[in-house]
């Protein structure tokens, strides 16, 4: 029994075992101050901290179009802001890190590139294309053609940002924490 | 054969259309979404947190063009294989090896790209001349028709590249993209003879970074605008002087050359149109022309327009799209000294066809175009192509 015991607790990750939340800086560092950078311009505040709300959800949402991610709630002392959630999609050849930043209620308000590698398909960066995805709730999900017009000759990261999009609003419906803060 | 080539088709086209709608339909997001993933995803899936590393990846296109008359031609147009290596987060090199016709080996591009800041990057190597649409964006599932349009092979010369220096990147508040270049330009005689032509105007006189001669720097820059959605718009220039091999300055085998171009592109929904329009000035042609013994034009003028349709509901993962294209383009748009005009350097063609996207990185393709001068020569050809890019 005590084997059965052990196994679980040790398939569990370190977080749930002791109550850590040891993989809050493990990002780097010019990646945390590029989001504090804009979260800071979109409240117009800098009294805010990030606290990691879900870490690594990609291990868990298993899609290409999301090769890395973490969710951040945003706290003015004990006062919650709104969302912030980082991601990491593949472009042509390389991968690009955007930023959502959603209210409260987990409406998106904004979306930003904050590093596009490559030069193929850095179109999406535009912030007149981004503004597409705002003030959508959770359960949309997005389609290149449809709701969101495609980039000529930015196709793939056009594909790859929408899917990603999409993919983290299925994944963020799904969550304890989103029913939580709408009670 | 020529009887039957359209027969082929059509069969070829049914039977994927069969294949497709009896595909099982899928029915949720996460179906669709891993239905998307092709090869270049698949790597970079594999390059997963990896900071570094090598990208692999291509494209090629098989053509048939078969002429209502004289032989048909069957050929592997282009096997292109691109190898990406990421040495840090700022500095990747990229090239691409092309193989044309089976048999014969080019480098289409090789440049070390240094990203200084998101919206600025800097490269040096072998690049391409960023005029219109097609030279830029050349791979086989990004354009409807077998063949390249005609436009961007005598007035652009598509693949055009030289080595070169410049810069890249965007304006994310502007939704725009800047390039600026300076390039290595032509060669207009190579020693011997002169290897531009009225024909296909500056074609014969792409250097392609092969032991290329240089006497003067030429200046290239494209500005590309996508802040109304599904439209871009684009303005390019290339300003210069050609080169010459052991030239003396009196000798007259160097002349200017000013392009300028603009195109656009636009989706909405299951439509999609492009156009693009090239106007090239070259300067002391007569002189070159009596030095060479070619027939070049002092102006190459055209453009071409297209509109195209999905006949697929938007949701499929296929595309099956039909387009019409008309081509107008003339290089003796204008000739110097006692040349004369060749009525049949203005070129009339209509091209009607299909692409069959049977994946997002895969395309069949069929057409018919019909050939035509201002000076009542006359070809119609039908061509069948397969094209993948990944």
């Amino acid at each position: 029994m005590m084997r059965i015991v052990w196994l679980i607790l040790f398939m569990l990750p370190l977080k749930e075992r002791f109550g850590v939340d040891e993989n809050a800086s493990d990002l780097p560092a010019h990646i945390i101050k590029k989001i504090e950078k804009e979260v800071s311009k979109f409240y117009d505040s800098s009294d805010f901290v990030l606290e990691t709300r879900i870490d690594a959800p990609e291990t868990q949402i298993k899609s290409p179009f999301l090769v890395q991610g973490r969710l951040f709630e945003i706290m003015d002392n004990s006062k919650s802001l709104g969302y912030a959630f980082y991601g990491v999609a593949p472009s042509r050849t390389d991968t690009f890190d955007y930023l959502l930043i959603l209210d409260q209620n987990f409406v998106l308000t904004k979306a930003k590139i904050l590093i596009y590698r490559e030069d193929y398909g850095g179109e999406i960066s535009s912030k007149r294309w981004l503004s597409q995805f705002y003030e959508k709730p959770l359960d949309t999900q997005f389609q290149v053609g449809e709701s969101i017009s495609g980039i000529s000759g930015a196709t793939i990261s056009v594909r790859s940002m929408t899917q990603s999009v999409n993919v983290v609003f299925s994944f963020l419906k799904n969550q304890n924490i989103l029913h939580e803060s709408s009670d | 054969m020529q009887k039957l080539a359209p027969a082929i088709a059509l069969l070829f086209l049914t039977f994927n259309l069969n294949a497709q709608t009896s595909n099982t339909p899928y029915t949720t997001l996460s179906d669709s979404i891993q239905l998307q993933i092709n090869g270049y995803q698949r790597i970079l899936q594999n390059l997963q947190g990896i900071p570094t590393g090598v990208t692999l990846g291509g494209y090629a296109e098989a053509t048939y063009n078969q002429p209502t008359k004289g032989d048909g031609e069957m050929d592997i147009q282009r096997l292109v294989l691109l190898f990406g290596y990421k040495f840090d987060e700022r500095v990747q090199f990229v090239t691409e090896i092309e193989y044309e016709h089976v048999k014969e080996v080019y480098v289409e591009q090789a440049f070390v790209n240094y990203a200084v800041s998101n919206g600025l990057n800097i490269r040096g190597g072998l690049m391409l001349v960023p005029m219109g649409i097609i030279n830029e964006y050349h791979e086989p599932t990004t354009f409807n028709g077998v063949e390249r349009p005609s436009l961007d092979n005598k007035l652009v010369p598509t693949t055009w590249r030289e080595m070169g220096l410049g810069v890249a990147g965007r304006i994310d508040a502007w939704s725009m993209r800047y390039q600026a270049y300076l390039f290595n330009g032509f060669l207009s005689y190579d020693g011997s003879k002169g290897t531009l032509s009225g024909s296909s105007g500056l074609r014969g006189g792409r250097q392609k970074g092969a032991q290329s001669t240089l006497d003067h720097i030429n200046y290239s820059a494209k500005f590309d605008y996508y802040g109304v959605p599904g439209l871009r718009l684009g303005l390019s220039g290339y300003f210069g002087k050609t080169q010459a091999v052991e030239e003396a300055p009196e000798l007259g085998t160097i002349i200017g050359v000013s392009m300028i171009g603009a195109d656009f592109r636009y989706n909405h929904r299951k439509w999609a149109a492009r156009g693009q329009w090239i106007y090239a000035n070259l300067s002391d042609t007569a002189v070159y022309n009596q030095q060479t013994g070619s027939d070049l034009g002092s102006a190459l003028k055209g453009y071409y327009t297209e509109i195209a349709y999905n006949v697929l509901p938007l949701a499929n993962r296929q595309r099956l799209v039909t387009f019409l294209r008309y081509e107008n383009f003339n290089t003796h748009h204008d000739v110097a000294g006692a040349l004369l005009p060749n009525p049949n350097f203005h070129r009339k063609e209509w091209t009607f066809g299909w692409s069959y996207h049977l994946s997002q990185g895969t395309v069949f393709k069929v057409d018919y175009q019909n050939k035509a001068t201002a000076g009542n020569q006359k070809q119609n050809q039908f061509n069948v192509g397969l094209g993948v890019w990944f």
